[in-house]
């Protein structure tokens, strides 16, 4: 059998391009427009957002047969919050200045849709493995478009890249001028509309 | 019944498990926290002075050598006096000093006023004539994003700079965040005492001019002393 017709393929693969979690189901919108200003911050918030959803697939599977139904959305937030919570603790430890500016966002993954839609309609009804895998391959779909939309509007919104000037200084003094849309939230709000249009077109066969 | 037994039984479990693994996590990762933290308001007490812009990243270090040379905590009492540490009471309030060349600058004022939804937290700094505000910083707020929140913002912070906390015969009046911007709205003559305002958080800017007006006039005693060059 080829890899590529492996159940766990699928699981990993589907997710960061076919039924992508942002382009595809639009899920999880409001923080792709929000932290994508500049790419650190997009980088750091896809790190967490992954990290928290390819846990929170793999422990509520893990419980799947021992989650009593009538409280299982609780106890599927109380995981969630409890690795968001982590997640937000580690970052103000260790990476403060980005934590400063991610604000609210990271504490707000815990009502981001993908991951309670993932451990609802995956992880309650998977094994522990290909539900890991899937929270992965959601997370990096994710990621995915979340880091392309930073890339263009902290490109075409500031001229750089990673925080380094890419636009040289002759540009500017050419009358070239930084699209101040791109760092608005309508900026990333036209940008993911033009990704999800490239996305069904590209792949409509 | 044995289902509803089974389900409190399995909630109280896991909240148990969750809890003491988040208290684990922060009673560990708190001292870390407690350093970022103290770190951050060393980098706003420097940049309210214009030592430090706020886009350059810096190492520790560097702050840390930037603030001991140049920064010293002291107390003063009610009247403006300089009170040694280790007998200042709780009435008795804290301001930074900015010397060089063995002159002080500027002096820096902690402020910690009400916002819309919070505390809003920062310093203010005021040169030596006592008059002047060199700079202003804020570096913890609950303001929302892109409305109040544009406060921690750069654009907003450098429109104190230059502005005065007295007005033209010298009486101190304070300084206050415009409805909009100064120009057209404020007389020429008071235009020195006011900062443009963010549009869509007139609330904001209320509460930090009334916070901003009540910690100035409890350090006003310590200006005064500035402004009659008692202090070098």
């Amino acid at each position: 059998m080829k890899i590529t017709k492996t159940k766990a393929f699928n699981v990993f693969f589907k997710p960061i391009w076919e039924s992508n979690p942002i382009s595809g189901q639009i899920l999880g919108i409001c923080s792709a427009l929000a932290v994508t200003v500049q790419i650190k911050t997009a980088v750091v918030m896809s790190l967490a957002l992954t990290f928290v959803l390819a846990f929170s697939n793999l422990l509520i599977s893990l419980m799947r047969k021992f989650i009593p139904r009538n409280i299982r959305i609780i106890v599927e937030l109380t995981v969630i919050a409890t690795l968001v919570i982590f997640a937000d603790q580690v970052l103000q430890a260790f990476l403060y200045d980005i934590s400063k500016q991610l604000s609210i966002f990271v504490g707000l993954i815990i009502t981001n849709c993908i991951i309670l839609g993932r451990a609802e309609t995956y992880a309650l009804g998977n094994p522990p493995f290909l539900s890991l895998l899937d929270g992965i391959g959601n997370g990096f779909g994710y990621s995915q478009i979340l880091i392309t939309v930073a890339v263009l509007r902290e490109f075409f919104g500031a001229g750089k890249l990673f925080g380094f000037q890419v636009i040289p200084d002759a540009f500017y003094a050419a009358g070239y001028e930084n699209m101040g849309l791109m760092v608005l939230a309508p900026g990333a709000f036209i940008t993911i509309g033009l990704i999800v249009w490239l996305q069904k077109t590209v792949s409509k066969e | 019944m044995s289902n509803y037994i089974k389900s409190i039984l399995f909630a109280a479990v896991l909240s148990l498990v969750c809890g003491s693994l988040l208290t684990l996590a922060s009673t560990g990762l708190k001292e870390y926290q407690l350093k970022n933290i103290e770190l951050d308001k060393h980098k706003n007490i420097l940049k309210s002075v214009g030592l430090m812009s706020g886009q350059d990243s810096v190492s520790q270090e560097t702050v840390g050598q930037l603030y001991s040379e140049n920064i010293r905590q002291i107390w003063i009492n009610v009247d403006g006096k300089i009170v040694p540490e280790q007998r200042k009471g709780k009435n008795d309030l804290s301001v930074y000093l900015f010397s060089q060349q063995g002159k002080i600058q500027a002096y820096i004022i902690p402020i910690h006023s009400r916002g819309l939804w919070g505390k809003i937290s920062g310093y203010m700094a005021i040169k030596n004539d006592g008059a002047t505000i060199s700079g202003f910083t804020v570096y913890s707020h609950q303001e929302t994003p892109g409305l109040g929140g544009e406060i921690e913002r750069k654009w907003f912070q450098k429109n104190f700079e230059g502005k005065k906390i007295l007005d033209d015969q010298g009486n101190f009046v304070s300084i206050a965040i415009a409805k909009g911007s100064v120009k057209g709205r404020i007389p020429e003559s008071r235009q020195k005492n006011f900062v443009d305002g963010i549009s869509g958080a007139s609330m904001t800017g209320k509460f930090l001019s009334a916070g901003l007006k009540q910690t100035l006039t409890e350090y006003e005693p310590f200006s005064e002393r500035f402004r009659k060059n008692e202090i070098k």
